[in-house]
């Protein structure tokens, strides 16, 4: 990086300083305590807007469609943000990072056109991928999608989706051709959530949250034209979105663990308990703090790389399932520590203010809640799998 | 600064992998090889008919020594030996001894301690005579050194510009004994003294030596200061080798990970490859992900020990204490999971994990660096 990119980026951090002094609400944090789903939804439309009147909702787009930041850019962005402790995006979470992928890199001129400006103005989308007899054999998903002239009619079960109450439009995988070895038959869609013959339903959480969800869909109606990709490629297409998607993502949060996350973990450290003893004056503390950091670091070195890798398309096999993995388990260590070093008294926080990231500082929830990283999105087992197969050229297991 | 060289490193290192694996297995690595290769010369000057290139090229060949586990004076002569050197006021003496190492024609051993700090003082009698005297064990490489570079306290020219008056005697001798400023002092081998005695470690693919001085007499001209605050310059030589060992561990872990995953491909048992087991295969998983870390820490430590940045100690204390540890690990499970053979003498699986073990403990545990890192939360 040569002086004057160094000084753009020094002018670009002071305006998002600026930018997070005057709009981070100093308050969210009790303010978003406890509140009800709708409450939620609400305020983070509402930090949807200001964060995309700012131009900061989707720094990692395309410049024609809104945004265009670099590499550099989005770091500096997300290291701000992280620390003035600003709400993170969890509603549009898979609009602008899954859906979008999607749309840029299968999508027709049309499907483009009529999705990437409504995901700016508060488009909500959900993945409708697993289904209860296809968790981590994916490819093994029922629910059916029959042609019906320049139509499709969908019947079967989605589970585990993701804001699904909230969800205006849905990615959908189902079964086109049922005869098809299981890879071979399915498609992917653009499902509007408002058709008729879905049904959403919540299921409650570990940690006592709502967001997960079932969707029903009965006779639901899908025009040929919200096909994505090829018919009977659904799951080629989902796959070279998706999986590139999911390590571009882990930018954001690896930032947010390291500006947020571990910073907050090192002041808990610091405090005093009722008899004046710091965590942080015990050698065994520091010695874990000190392991903790170095893997942070190291975590968002890689993910900077993989960010570099992926716009020059030279990615290294597996990479992103690398990162996926690393992250969710180092993110399981670090609250697990944090809970450890809460004490009792970390398990007298029975909220934890929504809209944070996934380390809020209510230690034993975020310990909790840790779990919804090691398992969806292709658990951990799923990811050793994938990263001794693709990654090191294992041979996969006979049948 | 890491793309503009990579095509450069891509190259550097692919020659590097060629020659050093042709190296037969247990045999020392030709010195006249790496000096003719110039790698043992990558940091010196072109004036001295050096490649003028920077540790990022350096680093590249230490994590390939450590990928074949070879035998070889690099640490002490090159890793150590030219970043002390780099580190003192030049002078022609100095430049020769640069030009020696470029061209393999002197190896050098350097006696620091793991924290930079010295094992040597340097004192200096009424009459004005120098002498050395201390020990430093575990000196990398000394007993296949000609020539010693000591990090020592003590007098130094220029400390005492005056010469001691007649009455003054006390008063100079507690003068020179007082100093604590590091200096290098530069010990011929020929003179039989100091003495160094072999110290044979689990490990034959390393060469120790404990270095003895006992009132050895060195003259002003051995005596070399280090440029500006000469703690800050050997914390910068401690980094430096700090660094060396993580990179030689990260190239233990890559060696040990390539083996197993091309034995695990062709292994059979049950009817089938063991790497379509989910164990075998979840176990090669863990060995990539730590390694993708390690690679991170050790290239971001790297780039601020080849450009001096003020944070390289943080970034060296991270590249060393993860990586080494990760190392130890990855060698035991290549040794697991290569069942029986990998507990052979004949595997050589127990020369890596014997090398990765005491990398682990050589210039700093885990433990004392990460209390380094911790050091910043105060």
């Amino acid at each position: 990086m040569d002086d004057t990119a160094r000084a753009d980026l020094d002018g670009f951090r002071a305006e998002v300083r600026r930018w997070c002094r005057e709009h981070v609400p100093a308050d969210w944090r009790g303010a978003e305590t406890g509140v009800s789903e709708a409450e939620f939804a609400a305020f983070q439309q509402h930090w949807f807007r200001e964060l995309r009147q700012a131009g900061y909702a989707v720094p990692h787009w395309p410049a024609e469609w809104g945004g265009g930041m670099s590499t550099a850019e989005q770091i500096v962005l997300y290291q701000e943000l992280a620390a003035h402790d600003a709400p993170r995006l969890v509603l549009a979470f898979v609009a602008i990072h899954h859906a979008a992928a999607t749309l840029l890199a299968a999508g027709t001129d049309d499907q483009r056109r009529r999705h990437l400006p409504a995901i700016l103005d508060g488009e909500i989308w959900v993945q409708g991928f697993s289904e209860p007899e296809a968790g981590s054999d994916l490819a093994s998903l029922r629910t059916s999608a029959r042609r019906d002239g320049h139509h499709f009619v969908v019947n079967g079960q989605k589970l585990w989706a993701s804001g699904g109450m909230h969800a205006d439009w849905c990615l959908l995988l189902a079964r086109t051709d049922p005869t098809a070895p299981k890879r071979a038959g399915i498609s992917y869609f653009l499902m509007d959530m408002r058709s008729p013959g879905v049904d959403v339903r919540p299921i409650r959480n570990a940690i006592g949250d709502s967001h997960f969800c079932e969707i029903f869909l009965d006779d639901v109606v899908i025009p040929e034209a919200n096909l994505i990709g090829p018919e009977n490629q659904g799951w080629q297409v989902a796959q070279a979105t998706l999986g590139a998607e999911r390590g571009l993502t882990m930018l954001e949060l690896s930032e947010r663990l390291g500006n947020a996350g571990f910073r907050w973990l090192v002041e808990a450290c610091r405090r005093a308990d009722a008899t004046g003893r710091r965590p942080i004056d015990d050698p065994v503390v520091q010695d874990r703090l000190a392991a903790l950091e170095t893997e942070v670091t190291g975590l968002r070195s890689l993910c900077r790389g993989l960010v570099e890798r992926h716009e020059a398309g030279t990615p290294r096999p597996a990479e992103a399932s690398v990162v996926k993995l690393f992250y969710s388990e180092l993110l399981q260590r670090l609250t697990d520590f944090g809970a450890e070093i809460g004490g009792l008294d970390a398990h007298t926080v029975l909220h934890k203010p929504m809209s944070s990231g996934w380390e809020s500082g209510a230690w034993m929830l975020d310990f909790i809640g840790s779990w919804e990283w090691t398992i969806p999105g292709g658990s951990s087992e799923i990811q050793r799998t994938i990263i001794g197969e693709r990654g090191l050229g294992l041979p996969r297991e006979p049948g | 600064m890491a793309s503009e060289f990579s095509g450069f490193h891509d190259e550097l290192r692919a020659v590097a992998r060629a020659v050093l694996g042709a190296v037969p297995a247990d045999s020392p690595i030709d010195w006249e090889v790496v000096a003719g290769s110039g790698w043992a010369g990558l940091e010196v000057p072109e004036r001295l008919d050096g490649a003028g290139v920077t540790f990022a090229e350096v680093a590249v060949i230490l994590e390939e020594l450590g990928r074949c586990a070879a035998l070889s004076p690099y640490l002490g002569s090159v890793a150590l030996g030219i970043g002390a050197l780099s580190l003192v006021e030049p002078d022609a003496g100095r430049d020769g001894l640069l030009r020696s190492i470029a061209a393999g024609d002197t190896v050098v051993a350097v006696a620091v301690g793991e924290d930079g700090g010295a094992g040597f003082r340097v004192e200096r009698s009424v009459e004005g005579r120098l002498t050395l005297r201390g020990s430093m064990p575990f000196v990398a490489d000394a007993p296949v050194a000609q020539r010693l570079l000591l990090v020592a306290t003590g007098w130094a020219a220029g400390d005492d510009p005056a010469p001691p008056s007649p009455g003054g005697v006390a008063e100079a001798t507690t003068r020179g004994l007082a100093g604590d400023t590091p200096v290098l002092v530069e010990l011929n081998r020929s003179a039989a003294r100091p003495s160094i005695t072999d110290q044979p470690v689990l490990d034959a693919t390393r060469r120790f030596g404990i270095v003895v001085a006992d009132g050895v007499e060195v003259k002003q001209a051995q005596i070399r200061r280090f440029v500006g605050d000469p703690h800050v310059a050997t914390g910068r030589l401690r980094d430096r080798a700090t660094l060396a060992v993580a990179l030689d561990s990260l190239g233990i872990g890559e060696a040990m990970l390539a083996a197993t995953v091309a034995y695990a491909k062709v292994r059979e048992q049950f009817g089938r490859p063991i790497g379509s087991f989910q164990a075998v295969k979840h176990a090669c998983a863990d060995m990539l992900v730590q390694l993708t870390i390690a690679r991170e820490l050790c290239d971001a430590a790297v780039e601020r020990v080849a450009c001096d940045l003020p944070d390289a100690s943080a970034a060296v204390a991270m590249a060393k204490s993860y990586t080494c540890a990760a190392a130890v690990g990855i060698a035991g499970a290549a040794m697991q999971l290569h069942g029986g053979i990998g507990y052979t003498w004949e595997s050589g699986i127990h020369r890596f994990l014997k090398r990765a073990a005491l990398n682990r403990a050589l210039f700093g545990s885990a433990a004392e660096h990460r209390r380094r890192i911790a050091a910043r939360y105060r």
